[in-house]
């Protein structure tokens, strides 16, 4: 699981436009199990999950990693724990690329690349024979229909299909956890049921999802395990879905 | 599997997809770069295979030419003075040189009139540089007309043409008996243009020079080793010309390398932050950076370098004959053979290549180190 | 799944890499193989060299001093006037003579 303790995140500290976007929040993610964090914008929702995701160092407050990811951490102890706030930059970046899967709001997607060259970047760095990852890369882009766009320019897709992109993106180094940030913003019902459902799989394969979304359709859904929501940078309810 | 290997091929992967987003940019940028590279090339390997080739010639030059001054200006000398030379212990023997310029004012041609006791032409027959031939358009058994000092026409005839071959030497060169010689130009008996010395031991050149002056102070005698020296230097960097085409090249890559240093769009700041979202390391970036600066400058010295040595040694440096022609009608055709200095070449590498990859990697640094998260936000 | 895939570029890049250095390599062995070949050529011109007696190459014949600027004297360039400027093209390209191990 994935343990919060006291994290909180400020931006411009000190200055008169200080901005504390999450606030001493403590909270524990389940393994194997789907997170919600549901609230309006604003609420610090993106800004958790790019702590948690290793995008960004708290402020104060610590996160730790347990039994989660590769185990070839040098710093992971005998009981597999992994303090993320206190490891420098270097370790973090292998973290990020091997145990998270990161499906950003606005997709993040490299613009005039192809689609097949932006589901492999992550595995660019890792040196991994390139026709294994071609292939692995090819596999996730039929698994979500969009194969005939592989040798595309991104730009040219539609919004549906640039997010089914960035979700394969988002799985092409198997990671155990996959964080998606408002991934339902720009796709209609059908495709959102869609989603919730593929949802569903990965939580089927063993991997842990955490999800933020003000969509009814997502913490509604049966899918979801546990909501946690948010105002103003705090937790004000945490239980199970309904 | 080689990792090391397999991820350095990814990254140059992505760098050269990255390149060709902005195809046309790049191209133009590749282009000029090499055409930069290719003239800089050319002037190192045509230079170089100049001196190499005068080098080589000019060791059979004579030890030394002594020329007589008079009023600071070059005057015949009196071949007296040479057998007072040849007494002088070392020289092994004096010969006086006639020779001097006649100016062809049918076409605006000079040539250098040489007359010699060595293998001379028949009397009123001359041997012809190719290049004379050519700009006259003369074969063997043509004759040629001179104007003589005192206003009277003198016909020769052309006995011999000299090989194209020596054209970088004799190109201008009109060879005649001494007799014609003094009566084309009413060279008075008793003097020469100057006298080739020849000594038995060349350490004792400077020695015996020295004497020379000693004996007769209106000489001056040049030795082998500057005449040698001369040609060392031809096309010194100092010179005007080439001063302005170094200058206009190394401003060239100050510009280039401008471009990249004077720090990244939004738009690459934020393609790093994703970079480094999806689990790319700083150094993975800085890679991918280098790369991007190294495709196009190593691309650039590579072209460069093979299209100028085709250039200069298969074309004869063609793009340069203006520049060297000046405003002189005859002009050598000549074929160099090839020389390079691997030390200017090793230069001009370090030159192209390592400003312009620095200036990639330096203003990506940063971008490159701060959390991804501020990167994307900015 | 399909097994052929096109060349990657960094391939395609490497392959041209290697080509330009190994055409430079090539390039480099000619130099050796011409300059063994033009002996003969370069021999025959210095015995033109010792026949004649040459100083120069024919480079610049536009003016006297420019033909033979191994046996220019210091004033060859301005004997026209003690200010005139050196003008002729070849004299951008050519740097005076060292005069400075001429004896006073």
């Amino acid at each position: 699981m994935i343990e919060l303790l006291n994290v909180t995140k400020s931006y411009n500290a000190g200055k008169a436009n200080q901005f504390t976007a999450v606030e001493d929040v403590s909270l524990d993610i389940k393994q194997g199990k789907v997170t919600v964090l549901q609230g309006p914008s604003g609420s610090g929702k993106t800004t958790l999950l790019t702590l948690i995701g290793c995008m960004a160092r708290p402020t104060s407050g610590r996160i730790i990693l347990h039994n989660i990811g590769p185990a070839s951490f040098g710093e992971a102890g005998e009981s597999g724990m992994v303090e993320i706030t206190s490891l420098p930059e270097r370790f973090l970046t292998g973290i990020r690329r091997t145990t998270f899967g990161f499906i950003f709001q606005h997709f993040n997607l490299v613009r005039g690349i192809t689609v097949l060259e932006n589901v492999m970047l992550p595995a660019y760095p890792t040196g991994e024979r390139h026709g294994d990852v071609r292939i692995r890369a090819l596999n996730l882009l039929e698994m979500f229909n969009t194969s005939r766009h592989a040798n595309s320019r991104v730009d040219l897709l539609s919004g549906g299909e640039i997010q089914r992109v960035a979700i394969a993106r988002a799985l092409i180094n198997n990671p155990s956890v996959i964080i998606a940030d408002e991934p339902t913003a720009h796709l209609d019902t059908k495709l959102s049921s869609e989603f919730m459902a593929m949802v569903g799989t990965f939580k089927d394969q063993g991997k842990t999802i955490l999800i933020a979304s003000h969509d009814p359709i997502v913490y509604d859904s049966a899918v979801a395990d546990m909501v946690i929501e948010m105002r103003d940078g705090r937790v004000t309810r945490s239980g199970k879905a309904l | 599997m080689n990792r090391p290997l397999e991820r350095h091929r990814n990254i140059v992967d992505f760098a050269l997809s990255s390149l060709l987003r902005r195809k046309g940019k790049n191209i133009s940028l590749l282009l000029v770069y090499t055409l930069i590279v290719f003239i800089i090339a050319s002037i190192i390997f045509f230079v170089q295979a100049l001196k190499r080739e005068a080098g080589l010639v000019l060791k059979e030059a004579p030890d030394m030419v002594v020329q007589r001054l008079v009023a600071g200006r070059h005057d015949p000398i009196p071949v007296a003075f040479a057998e007072k030379i040849a007494a002088i212990r070392g020289v092994s023997s004096v010969t006086p040189r006639l020779w001097g310029y006649y100016y062809d004012a049918a076409i605006g041609a000079n040539y250098t009139i040489m007359a010699t006791d060595n293998n001379p032409p028949e009397p009123e027959s001359i041997i012809i540089g190719s290049g004379v031939a050519r700009v006259r358009r003369l074969a063997k058994g043509d004759m040629m007309t001179f104007r003589a000092y005192d206003g009277g026409i003198n016909l020769f005839e052309v006995q011999d043409i000299l090989p194209y071959a020596s054209e970088l030497m004799a190109a201008d060169m009109v060879i005649m008996d001494r007799s014609d010689f003094r009566t084309l130009f009413n060279f008075p008996d008793g003097v020469a243009t100057d006298l080739s010395v020849t000594v038995r031991n060349p350490r004792e050149l400077t020695t015996i020079a020295a004497k020379i002056v000693r004996q007769f102070p209106d000489t001056r005698p040049i030795l082998k080793s500057e005449i040698l020296r001369t040609y060392n230097s031809i096309f010194d960097w100092r010179g005007g010309m080439l001063v302005v085409v170094l200058g206009v090249a190394v401003l060239a890559f100050i510009i280039f390398a401008w471009d990249k240093a004077t720090g990244l769009s939004a738009e690459e700041r934020k393609e790093i932050g994703i970079l480094k979202s999806i689990g790319w390391e700083t150094s993975d970036v800085l890679l991918l950076k280098f790369w991007e600066g190294a495709v196009i400058s190593l691309s650039a010295f590579l072209f460069g370098v093979i299209l100028a040595y085709g250039h200069v040694f298969f074309f004869s440096a063609s793009l340069f004959e203006q520049a060297l022609k000046g405003w002189a009608v005859l002009y050598p055709r000549f074929k160099l053979t090839p020389a390079a200095d691997p030390y200017q070449l090793a230069v001009l590498f370090f030159l192209t290549v390592i400003p312009y990859t620095v200036t990639t990697i330096i203003p990506s640094w940063r971008a490159a180190t701060i959390d991804p998260d501020a990167a994307m936000r900015s | 799944m399909t097994r052929f895939f096109p060349m990657r570029k960094s391939t395609k890049f490497f392959f041209f890499i290697t080509i330009c250095t190994l055409l430079q390599a090539a390039l480099i062995q000619d130099i050796g193989r011409s300059q063994a070949n033009s002996r003969a050529i370069t021999a025959a011109n210095a015995e033109l060299v010792h026949r004649l007696m040459l100083t120069d190459l024919c480079l610049f014949t536009e003016a006297r001093y420019t033909r033979n600027p191994s046996l220019t004297d210091i004033h060859s360039a301005f004997q026209d006037h003690p200010l005139a400027m050196d003008h002729f093209p070849s004299g951008s390209l050519v740097a005076p003579p060292d005069f400075s191990n001429e004896a006073p």
